[in-house]
């Protein structure tokens, strides 16, 4: 593992810390240790990526925008991988490590777009927002798209359903709306109602538009 | 020992209930029709046992009010075996719920009903293998027509406790994660067990089914249902039906015949007029209840028999939810309010298929405020329909801007929230003739069974007030009420009165007292629009005592009382400035 990826991960490490509210020092080197089998901390303060203030870790303004675009690229990956590909979670998490590093800016807009502008990755984990989630508006149609973008009569595989509301997303999952099942949409007014298998089920378009699936031609 | 029935909602547990025990609990097309235990008998071998009839659940993990009974009774000692009910044709999600009831280690026995529709639909289940597979017994049945039903008594005889199939592989109980985990169990179950055959064309019943719901067919599809019910139950039942029984049965044999034999063998005038008089238990009581009321409600329970068991009631959540959500539902409200058109008490049992508290009081709000029940809304349509489908339409109009104006402020006052819309909706069927009778004449049963006795009290109340003078003195109490603010004969006063026992024995006393002439066209309108939004009959207050608890029931019965008579007068004064004042014929 050369320097510069030692950095990506040290950063990417801090990141997953602060999500889980961890700032403590020891306990992100030693995460450090595990990962790149050194303690990058002071490569990180003398690159101005982060501060040290006592035992408190902090990203930099500009390091916190080199994380942020490191895990935006990792989570899109993921995404690609799981929901485009298919692979299973072991083959995702071992390669989005190494795609992360090697994705183009061009390229991760482009994935984003197919994606449909994805806000989570496969762990549920946000995936930071880039440009193009912004202008959402690209030239590529993306492969993975809300069910309320669906045309009526189409069908689609359920990638993900993006709630993280329980007792929906439960009740959700009991009517056999999960990821992997086929759904054909009946119509979307007054309500959208779309068939599970032998099921058919109504639903409000907003949590109909958490329901992300790939169109089936 | 006990037998408990669970399963999905809308898969037949009822209709197998009936089949085991030999009784009767309502059946019918939607999710929801039981809301609370059933308890019934029967006897397999030579062994009696009690069987329970649950509310239908997905998972044991439970959401709503109606769910938690039936998991509560799944913790009872004593159960000799767990049937499981799933519709064949739903495989695959019916066994989530499977693994769930095969981690609790009780005996099991999976049922799957409906197979003839999943015949129909070419789905083939290969019953030994999965039967095997989960280590239980599985028993297909087409519970309607008792296919299965003996296969299914021997079943449970021989259940033995199950051997629980391990899928939890965490400790940790992560719902959505041990949902995924039974997912992926259940796919594996059924890879050499289910072979679905190419789709056929879309159905007869696919196809009126979308039509029900579409965006350009719904709305008129509701508009003739609606008209053919105020044909069959206001016009058929309530005038022709009426008139029959009342003229011709009650009046040209039963009550010259009891007349006669009470003149005869009853010589004390108190005792006759108690029987016979202004406020007689058969003169009024009897007669209301079965001349008047009688042939409305079993006109009402027929038509909205059709309707339940065909499926259509579930599909007007769709075309209604966008006006609940102005009043803080959501289209999931409309069962309870539909149901309530049949019967307040019940419906406000019904409210537990909803989700948050927050929608279970708005709901008990307008149930009591402004739905009325059969039989009330039987009375209302004759009196209504005598002079103008306008007059029906305009009654129509002000209850509905009840509802919405009430719904609204009341879901910025009630705390809490809504939950979003998610409903099922059953595939739409044929109604079964010989389950509409049944169901009609049970009803019937239970209407008598709850109505009568109500009615020969309140007859009864009136006489002894009548005879003490109390009801004078009430009448000129509520003078400044009935007679000044809403215009209103000071007899109507009695209607009101027995209208606390039953709305529909009130809306009774005043088709009475519009038929005698005592009341003109406004009057009707007015005391009409009264006693629809009237306090609820006891019967009703008292299920809302124990739904909502004493404190919300008596806030809800007190501001649906002022709400009543605030509305009537401020109807009357309108009425009466723009009928008599400006000449515009409104009724």
């Amino acid at each position: 593992m050369d320097y510069n990826q030692k950095i990506e991960e040290a950063l990417t490490i801090i990141w997953e810390e602060r999500e889980k509210k961890i700032s403590d020092k020891g306990a992100i080197v030693k995460r450090f240790l595990k990962a790149v089998n050194e303690d990058v901390s002071d490569s990180l303060l003398s690159e101005g990526f982060v501060l040290i203030e006592k035992d408190i870790i902090k990203f930099s303004n500009k390091g916190e925008s080199k994380a942020r675009d490191i895990i935006r690229r990792q989570r899109l990956a993921e995404r690609l991988l799981m929901d485009v590909l298919e692979l299973g979670r072991r083959e995702v998490d071992s390669s989005a490590c190494a795609f992360e590093h090697i994705l183009s800016k061009e390229v991760e807009e482009s994935i984003c777009t197919l994606l449909g502008h994805p806000k989570e990755c496969p762990h549920g984990l946000s995936i930071p927002p880039g440009e193009c989630c912004e202008k959402t508006k690209g030239l590529i149609e993306s492969i993975v798209i809300p069910l309320t973008r669906l045309k009526v009569a189409e069908t689609g595989k359920i990638v993900y359903v993006l709630t993280r509301d329980h007792p929906q997303l439960h009740r959700l999952m009991s009517f056999g709306i999960v990821p992997g099942a086929r759904i054909k949409l009946h119509q979307t007014k007054p309500s959208v109602i779309i068939q599970v298998e032998e099921t058919q089920v109504a639903l409000e378009e907003d949590i109909a538009k958490e329901i992300y699936i790939k169109k089936l031609s | 020992m006990n037998i408990v029935l669970v399963g999905n909602a809308n898969v037949g547990k009822s209709v197998i209930f009936n089949a085991l025990t030999k009784s009767y609990v309502t059946v019918s097309n939607y999710p929801g029709t039981t809301v609370d235990i059933s308890k019934g008998i029967t006897k397999l071998g030579a062994q009696p046992f009690t069987v329970y009839d649950t509310p239908g659940i997905n998972s044991l993990i439970v959401h709503s009010e109606d769910e938690k009974v039936t998991r509560d009774i799944l913790s009872k000692s004593d159960i000799a075996c767990v049937v499981q009910v799933a519709d064949s044709k739903n495989l695959k999600r019916s066994l989530v719920l499977t693994l769930e009831l095969l981690e609790l280690g009780l005996p099991l026995v999976l049922n799957l009903n409906m197979s003839d529709e999943a015949r129909g639909r070419g789905i083939s289940i290969d019953v030994k293998k999965l039967s095997q597979k989960l280590g239980i017994d599985i028993i297909e049945t087409v519970a309607v027509t008792g296919e299965g039903v003996p296969k299914l008594k021997e079943a449970i005889l021989k259940a033995k406790a199950a051997h629980p199939l391990k899928v939890s592989a965490t400790a940790s109980f992560d719902e959505i994660a041990s949902l995924r985990k039974k997912n992926q169990k259940i796919e594996e179950l059924l890879r050499d067990v289910l072979r679905i055959s190419k789709p056929k064309a879309k159905s007869i019943s696919e196809f009126v089914g979308s039509l029900t719901v579409g965006p350009i067919t719904g709305i008129p599809i509701l508009i003739v249902v609606l008209f053919a019910m105020y044909l069959f139950v206001g016009r058929l039942a309530a005038v022709w039906g009426v008139d029959f029984f009342e003229n011709t049965i009650f009046g040209s044999y039963i009550n010259p015949f009891l007349s006669n034999i009470i003149d005869r063998f009853i010589p004390v005038p108190v005792v006759k007029e108690f029987l016979m008089g202004q406020y007689g238990i058969i003169s009024m009581a009897v007669t209301y209840a079965f001349a008047i009321i009688f042939p409305i409600v079993t006109a009402f329970f027929l038509f909205f028999g059709i309707l339940e068991d065909s499926g259509y009631l579930p599909r007007l959540s769709v075309l209604s939810d966008k006006v609940f959500r102005i009043i803080g539902l959501n289209g999931r409200a409309i069962l309870p309010m539909v149901l309530g058109l049949g019967c307040g008490t019940m419906a406000t049992l019904t409210s537990r298929i909803l989700e948050t508290k927050k929608e279970r009081i708005l709901v008990s709000i307008i149930l009591t405020l402004a739905i009325p029940c059969s039989a009330q809304l039987g009375v209302i349509m004759a009196m209504l329909s005598q002079f103008s489908l306008r007059a029906f339409l305009l009654w129509f109009s002000t209850i509905l801007f009840a509802i919405v104006t009430i719904g609204f402020l009341s879901s910025k006052l009630v705390p809490g929230k809504r939950s979003p819309f998610i409903q099922e909706l059953p595939p739409m069927r044929f109604p079964q003739i010989i389950n509409i009778i049944v169901k009609t004449g049970a009803r019937l049963k239970w209407y008598l069974k709850e109505a009568v006795p109500l009615f020969i009290l309140g007859t009864s109340v009136l006489f002894v007030s009548d005879k003490i003078g109390l009801l004078n003195l009430i009448e000129r109490v509520l003078s400044p009420l009935i007679v000044a603010w809403l215009h209103l004969p000071k007899e109507t006063t009695a209607a009101f009165i027995i209208g606390f026992l039953r709305r529909d024995y009130g809306a009774a006393g005043l088709y009475q007292l519009a038929r005698a002439g005592a009341l003109d066209k406004i009057q009707i309108f007015v005391s009409l629009i009264v006693i629809t939004l009237f306090v609820p009959c006891i019967a009703q207050f008292f299920v809302t005592v124990k739904e909502r608890g004493m404190k919300v029931a008596l806030m809800i019965a007190g501001f649906v009382f002022l709400f009543a008579f605030l509305a009537g007068g401020i109807i009357d004064h309108l009425l009466r400035y723009l009928i008599l004042v400006k000449g515009i014929a409104v009724l």
